[in-house]
Order: structure tokens, then C-alpha cells, then sequence
């Protein structure tokens, strides 16, 4: 087995107006290069353990390590730096600013980040070969991003989840705005992409119809025990 | 910088409704400055118009009334001087020298105004100033004619041209003294003050047309340029004289003694006193149009405050989007700082451009009926506050959608489900 990229042990959460923990993980662990699927229902505490995951929010106890890096530990700012120097992150939809191009949209991580601007070599070079791995026609680079149908407007998400190399994906729902065909085929890309840099995929979606496609499959409402207490009381 | 380029780009996606805030701080500006430039300006000009004259002396009126018609050709005199009278004070020993004034007639629109060559000699304008000649020499036969500098520009007037001069101010085909043409003999350089706008002859000059002439009417008995040129042409009465003292002690007991001119009411004013008087009526009003600029200003960042503020709500995915990857949240704060900026700096280009086009539209309307001549400067050191101010308090509002988006992309984090 190989060594874990994210570690979670005996995380805590709780929202400071809310008496309840939404989110008690005693462990969980990604490991290097895999595909992990992570099914919940909604309210089952997916977006509250992404947004630890990524260092938005904080634990009031336990520990996560990141990569060997102790995220409870980081101020904003370098939980800020930390997140886009070593994530990529897909969302469900409304990825994409509306007012740049599809090369600047792919670019913008470069634009923020040193680390991944160095790993990504020419950042517009990067992000148009990106592009073209993805299938996204060379015409479409400069048209605006409400040109594009959903399943493209994803895959340049992809783009930009993938440039300069970032060690780990994370990807919230990202096929929930497509149909079944255009799901399969974006889940073939995103997978290809991600295992061509080997990166790891934590995808996180309610829909337990693909999860046959990934290498691992956790359950969130199996391992988040405030849930299940949640449930019963 | 980057976050300057998602900043603009973000504005321009905006653009209708950020650019009518431009607009409304362009126009807001544009009055401000303009006030601002007016008033300045205007108070130049009229401490400018005329210096080292001791006293002004016309018929019984107000002072600011005599001060206007006489040295800014704003209105017109309420009655005359006898020539006798301004000869038996030019004759008193205090006075060391004077030039006489009579107006009345036009010409094109421009004041005709008849004097002596010791206009030439004593008027000063802008503290030291006397006048120049930029061609030519001043009058010296009767049907000799000086242009202003403007006068000279709009008419395109060269030396030597002929000009008929007008009965009365407003010019009709039957009033024109047509019989007797005038030769453009000198134009003066450019003064910044209403001797710009004016036609200058001597006063045999006035005399001369005015010699066949009786109640404002041509009478029937014809009298050429020729013959009128015989006739001794000694004016009856002119309208206001100017004069310096030998001896600046003796100055109120000569004001003093014209004013009890025991031949006829006189009045003598003291240009200086009587410009600060007539600022100072003025400086009232012009308090009020500063304040209520002002306030305009203030409604013009509101404005754009109100743009900021509506927009928080469609831009929460665009914050989310942009701390996913990798904006800190205080870069939330920086993007609408930017954009205020951005916006207000457009507004002050804008309106700066629009003050100047308009200045220069205005510059002759304003010079023609109330005296007022616009340079086009640069911005004085208070407009440059002014305008920093602005920008500053722009920059204070924008903080409150900033701060307002960064508690919310704390809040939100990453995933804003919308």
C-alpha cells in the first residue's frame, strides 16, 4: 500500500453558531495515486469535510495531514497558499469566470500560485495542450465561457484542476450537471489526466451509480459518526 | 499585477452599469472643477482686469455699477460726464494723469470704445501690465480703429481692414454708421480682459459719426467723413474717466472732492475697494455652488457604492471561484478597492476631458455676456486634493461590499451552492 496523501484522525467540527458536530471522523485516508469515491447523501456532511480537507475550515480537534503538512495547524493565509499550491479543485458547476477566456480561466492557478506556476513551464503553452487533451477544439480557446455546453464548461474545470501538477484533485460533484454519456466520458478523461501526472482524485458526489468506476468507495455517512447520531436521536 | 487584470476584466463584464457610475462621477466632477475654475478664474480676472488706477469717475450710481460698465463693458452707463467737468478735474494738480472713457456704440458685437492715446500709456491690467501691440500702432487719425486681440481672431481682422461701426449696443442695418468707416490701424495682444473684446478709436473717432446723428437717429442733414473731419469734433460729454494721483495722501481728499463737484453729480470709486466689494457679493453664491458640488460629488459615490453593493450577491461564485484557486480572502477586498478605483479614475479622466471640451465651448459665451475669459489651465494643487480626497473616500466605500464579500467567502469557503 502506498503512503496516505490525506490523513484524518479524530476530526471534530462544528459550526461555532451550531451546539451540534456536523462532521466526527475518527479516520480516514487517501492514499497516493488512487481514485477514491466518496458517496454521501446531501446533509450527510460532504461539503463540511471538503472544506476541511482544503483548509477553508478548521477542526476544533484532531489532526489532518495534508501531504505531511498538519493543516490545523496553518494560519489563512498559508492554508490559502498551501491549498493552491498542491490542489486542484472542480466544482459542481459555474466553475469558470465569465469574463475571461478559456486560457485564462485554465491559467488562473499559475497566476496565484509560484509553485504551480513553475511546475506548469509556459502556463498558456500548458494550459492550450490541456485544453486539447480534453478534447476542447482549438476554435473554442478565445470564445467567451457561455459558448461552451456544460460537459465542456467541466472539462476546462478539469483544465484548470490539472495545470502545474498539483499532487492531489478534488472534485465536488463535477458530473451531476451531466447526462450519463457525457458522465462516463468525463470520468474516462478526468482519470486518464489524472493518472498521466499522477495525481490523486478524492470525488465527492451523492450519485452511487459511478461509483463502480473508482478504485475505493467510502461511504461518508459510515465513517462520519455525528451523522449517525444525528439520524437516530 | 494580475489581480488588476481580474479586476478590470471583472468591471468590464459590468460595464453598463459601472460605466453609467463613471458617468454620473465624470459629471460630478465636471461641476465641481468647474465651479471650482470658474469662481478662481473669475476672481482673477476681475482683480486682474485693472490696476494701478487710482480713481474711476462717471455719473452717480453704484460703485460696482460704474465699475462694470466702465471697465468690463457689463451694462451701460446710467448717464454721462461733461467734458468740461473731467477737463477741470484733469486740470487739478493732484491728478497726474487721466484717460476718458465713451462708449456706446459697438461694433460686430464688440464695445466700441473711444479714448485718447493716454489709454495706451497709463491702463494696466494683471497687476503691471500695460498693452501691447501685436501689429500696428495705436489710432491717430480720426477714422483710425485699435482691435482687441479677439476681436481681431473671431472677425479675422488684418491691419488696414475697414470696419463700420454700430449706433447703440445692439446692432441693426439702420443704425450702422455706415458713411464713415473706420481703418484698422493696430490689434493689440492678448490681455485676458475685456480690452480683448473691444474696438478702440479716439474720441474725435466718437464724435465724428456721431456728428449728424440726434436722439440716437441719423437726422437729415447728411455731414461726410470729409467735412466731419473739418468740424472741431471737441466731445460734448464722454462717459467715465480714469485717473492716477501724483501723491497717494492726496487720494481721499480728491475722491472727496469729486464727489461734491459743484457742476454736475459725480462719483469717484477706487477700482481696488470696489472689485473686493463686489467679489465679496459674489463669494456668497459661489460658497453655495461649491457646497452643493460637493454634495453631488458625494451622491456620485454613493452611486457608486449602491453598484458595488448590488453586485455582491451574483459575484458570491465568482469570490468562490476565485479562492478555490488560490486568491486569499483579503484579495476579495482588493478586487472591489480595485474596482472603485478603477471607476472613480475613469470618472475623473472622463470628467476632466468633459471640463475641457467645455471650457473651450464656453470660453466666448462666457467672455461675451459676463466677462468672465477661461484660460485652459491645469489643475490647480486644491483640485488635485479635491480629487484625491475623492478617490479616497471612494476607495473608504469600497471597503464596505469588500468586507462585506470577504466575511461571506470566509463563511462560504469553497462550495457556494447556488
Amino acid at each position: 500500500m502506498t503512503a496516505a496523501v490525506i490523513q484524518f484522525s479524530n476530526v471534530r467540527f462544528r459550526y461555532s453558531e451550531q451546539g451540534q458536530d456536523v462532521l466526527d471522523i475518527t479516520d480516514l485516508q487517501v492514499h497516493q495515486g488512487e481514485h477514491l469515491f466518496i458517496q454521501g447523501a446531501s446533509g450527510s456532511g460532504k461539503t463540511t469535510l471538503l472544506n476541511i480537507m482544503t483548509g477553508i475550515n478548521q477542526p476544533y480537534a484532531g489532526k489532518i495531514q495534508v501531504l505531511g503538512k498538519a493543516l490545523q495547524n496553518l494560519s489563512a493565509i498559508e492554508s490559502d497558499r498551501f491549498r493552491v499550491d498542491n490542489l486542484g479543485i472542480i466544482f459542481q458547476q459555474f466553475n469558470l469566470l465569465p469574463y475571461l477566456s478559456l486560457l485564462e480561466n485554465v491559467q488562473l492557478p499559475c497566476w496565484f500560485s509560484a509553485k504551480r506556476r513553475a511546475q506548469a513551464g509556459n502556463s498558456k503553452q500548458a494550459a492550450a495542450e490541456l485544453l486539447q487533451q480534453l478534447h476542447i477544439p482549438k476554435s473554442m480557446f478565445d470564445k467567451p465561457v457561455n459558448a461552451l455546453s456544460m460537459g465542456q464548461q467541466q472539462r476546462v474545470a478539469v483544465a484548470r484542476a490539472l495545470i502545474g501538477k498539483p499532487e492531489i484533485i478534488i472534485a465536488d460533484e463535477p458530473t451531476s450537471a451531466l447526462d450519463s454519456d457525457n458522465r462516463k466520458r468525463f470520468l474516462d478523461l478526468l482519470f486518464s489526466q489524472t493518472d498521466k501526472q499522477n495525481s490523486t482524485l478524492v470525488f465527492v458526489s451523492h450519485d452511487s451509480q459511478i461509483a463502480p468506476y473508482f478504485s475505493r468507495t467510502i461511504d461518508l455517512s459510515e465513517i462520519n459518526s455525528a451523522i449517525d447520531t444525528e439520524y437516530n436521536a | 499585477m494580475k489581480l488588476l487584470k481580474i479586476a478590470l476584466k471583472s468591471a468590464c463584464n459590468r460595464k453598463v452599469s459601472l460605466s453609467l457610475t463613471m458617468f454620473s462621477i465624470a459629471i460630478s466632477i465636471v461641476l465641481l472643477l468647474g465651479v471650482d475654475t470658474i469662481r478662481k478664474q473669475a476672481k482673477n480676472n476681475f482683480i486682474n482686469t485693472i490696476s494701478q488706477t487710482d480713481l474711476i469717475v462717471g455719473a452717480r450710481t453704484s460703485p460696482i455699477n460704474l465699475l462694470l460698465y466702465s471697465i468690463f463693458h457689463i451694462g451701460n452707463a446710467t448717464n454721462n460726464v461733461s467734458y468740461a467737468s473731467y477737463k477741470q478735474i484733469a486740470a487739478l494738480k493732484q491728478v497726474k494723469w487721466s484717460v476718458p472713457i465713451s462708449l456706446g456704440d459697438s461694433h460686430r458685437g464688440f464695445r466700441v470704445m473711444g479714448t485718447n492715446s493716454d489709454y495706451f500709456r497709463y491702463y494696466r491690467h494683471s497687476n503691471t501690465q500695460s498693452l501691447h501691440f501685436q501689429q500696428g500702432v495705436e489710432f491717430s487719425d480720426v477714422y483710425d480703429a485699435v482691435v482687441g486681440f479677439d476681436v481681431a481672431q473671431s472677425l479675422n481682422y488684418q491691419l488696414n481692414t475697414q470696419i463700420v461701426l454700430n449706433h447703440g449696443i445692439v446692432a441693426t442695418k439702420y443704425s450702422e454708421h455706415d458713411d464713415k468707416p473706420f481703418r484698422i490701424v493696430g490689434i493689440l495682444k492678448k490681455t485676458n480682459t475685456p480690452v480683448d473684446r473691444t474696438v478702440l478709436v479716439s474720441l474725435q473717432g466718437i464724435e465724428a459719426i456721431h456728428v449728424d446723428w440726434q436722439s440716437g437717429k441719423r437726422s437729415a442733414l447728411k455731414i461726410s467723413a470729409k467735412k466731419a473731419r473739418q468740424m472741431g469734433l471737441e466731445p460734448k460729454s464722454i462717459t467715465a474717466f480714469m485717473l492716477g494721483v501724483e501723491s497717494k495722501i492726496t487720494l481721499f481728499s480728491l475722491q472727496r472732492k469729486i464727489n461734491n463737484h459743484p457742476n454736475e453729480p459725480l462719483q469717484a470709486i477706487m477700482p481696488g475697494s470696489t472689485l473686493a466689494s463686489l467679489w465679496q457679493t459674489m463669494g456668497q453664491f459661489e460658497k453655495v455652488l461649491m457646497a452643493v458640488s460637493v454634495l453631488v460629488l458625494f451622491t456620485g459615490l454613493m452611486g457608486l457604492l449602491t453598484a458595488l453593493l448590488t453586485t455582491l450577491n451574483e459575484r458570491r461564485r465568482e469570490m468562490a471561484v476565485l479562492r478555490a484557486v488560490g486568491a486569499h480572502a483579503y484579495h476579495i477586498i482588493v478586487l472591489f478597492v480595485l474596482e472603485a478605483i478603477l471607476v472613480v479614475m475613469g470618472g475623473f479622466l472622463f470628467g476632466i476631458a468633459m471640463l475641457y471640451a467645455m471650457q473651450a465651448i464656453m470660453q466666448p459665451i462666457l467672455a461675451d455676456s459676463y466677462g468672465i475669459f477661461l484660460s485652459l489651465k491645469m489643475l490647480d494643487g486644491e483640485q488635485i486634493i479635491i480629487l484625491l480626497v475623492a478617490l479616497l473616500l471612494a476607495i473608504i466605500l469600497s471597503l464596505i461590499p469588500g468586507l462585506i464579500a470577504y466575511k461571506r467567502s470566509l463563511q462560504d469557503g469553497l462550495m457556494v451552492k447556488i
